[in-house]
């Protein structure tokens, strides 16, 4: 199979409503660019990405517009204002896509959330490779620590966690979000939108542990920190480095802070 | 020093709440609750490891059963998701402060 062709979808509205003086987070500083254009940064790393949409708040308008002048270099990056919701978002970004996607421009759209500017560029290559083998990708974590604190009576196994990017082959996600909007359906996700309409098989990939969604205060801190860590580069298509991935505590505050597990 | 207002998700209120961040130069300096007042400054980056270990936990469904679940129906395992995601176990987190402190 020849190398897909991706189109990579930023949703960046964000969630509910804010008032007018409050910046959106993904708009908000983070170690000297905006939250939203680091992910898009390393995206568009891969060769593969050939389109890039930013789904926004009407309101955000001028400063996406600006904040892409300043950190988002060519080629163009198409801005397209989202609706109330995920799904209509999603659905805003795939009409944008689909001359492309009906010409086979376009093989596999990813989606992901630009609260999360530490998605590096092997993860957006993972799930490209997988959704286009497979016909869709999730990154997930198995997380194998501190479930034993936990007080319900679960024995202390696996646990798992789904991040974004997540990505589709183009042209039946595009489908499905015909035929949902057909019938008024909306998906709380992607994911429960392609189930309802198609059979393909989704494929997880390995998540990446530095991946953080930018959803607490301190995890502006934690993203600033892992930025610096990792020499303000995400930009490898390696993925991190196994040894380095936080399989236990332990090993996980070896990871951000080599001289041990206290900083 | 800049000033930004932005909704973050409170761990003392427990929902999204309007923040006051304070930028130092590049770098965040200090962050305020406008609800309760709750304050976090550059020295709690000294907090960061503990913070780390919570970071997953906190968008952590449950153990085990779900897992086996994502492998045998990645699909409907996922549309479950949201609701366990809001399960966080925000307590959790000045536990493993008080542990990684000493
Ligand atoms: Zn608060």
């Amino acid at each position: 199979m020849s190398a897909p062709r991706a189109a990579v979808v930023m949703l960046a509205a964000g969630e509910g409503r804010r008032s007018g003086y409050q910046t959106n987070k993904v708009l908000l500083p983070l170690a000297g660019r905006r939250v939203f254009t680091w992910a898009v940064r390393w995206a568009r790393e891969l060769a593969s990405v050939e389109r890039t949409v930013i789904v926004i708040r009407e309101a955000d308008r001028d400063d996406v517009v600006a904040a892409v002048g300043r950190e988002v270099g060519p080629p163009e990056v198409t801005i397209v204002t989202g609706g109330d919701s995920r799904h209509a978002s999603e659905w805003e970004a795939l009409q944008a896509l689909a001359p492309d996607i009906e010409a086979g421009r376009v093989d596999v759209v990813v989606i992901h959330d630009a609260a999360r500017p530490l998605a590096g560029t092997a993860l957006f290559a993972s799930v490209v490779d997988a959704a286009w083998e497979h016909g869709g990708a999730l990154p997930v974590r198995e997380q194998a620590h501190l479930t034993a604190l936990d007080s319900g009576s679960e024995p202390p196994d696996r646990v798992v966690a789904v991040q974004t990017p997540q990505a589709f082959r183009a042209a039946p996600l595009l489908e499905a979000y015909r035929r949902a909007h057909r019938d008024g359906f909306v998906g709380t996700d992607t994911a429960s939108c392609m189930e309802r309409y198609t059979d393909l098989p989704v494929h997880c990939v390995e998540g990446d542990a530095r991946n953080v969604k930018i959803t607490f205060p301190e995890d502006l801190f934690l993203a600033e920190r892992l930025l610096a860590k990792a020499g303000y580069d995400l930009s490898g298509t390696h993925g991190p480095d196994p040894a380095a991935a936080p399989a236990s505590r332990r090993s996980a505050l070896r990871h951000l802070w080599p001289g041990g597990d206290h900083p | 020093m800049s000033v930004e207002q932005a909704s973050l998700r409170c761990e003392s209120c427990e929902e999204l709440t309007v923040h006051e961040l304070h930028y130092a130069g590049r770098l965040l300096d200090a962050v305020r609750c406008t609800r309760c007042g709750r304050h976090l400054e550059l020295s709690q980056r000294a907090l960061l490891p503990a913070y780390v270990v919570d970071l997953e936990q906190r968008v952590v469904s449950k153990p085990g059963r779900m897992l086996r679940r994502a492998g045998a129906d990645p699909l409907g395992f996922l549309r479950q998701l949201p609701r366990a995601v809001l399960r966080q176990p925000v307590k959790f987190l000045g536990e493993f402060r008080e542990l990684l402190r000493r």
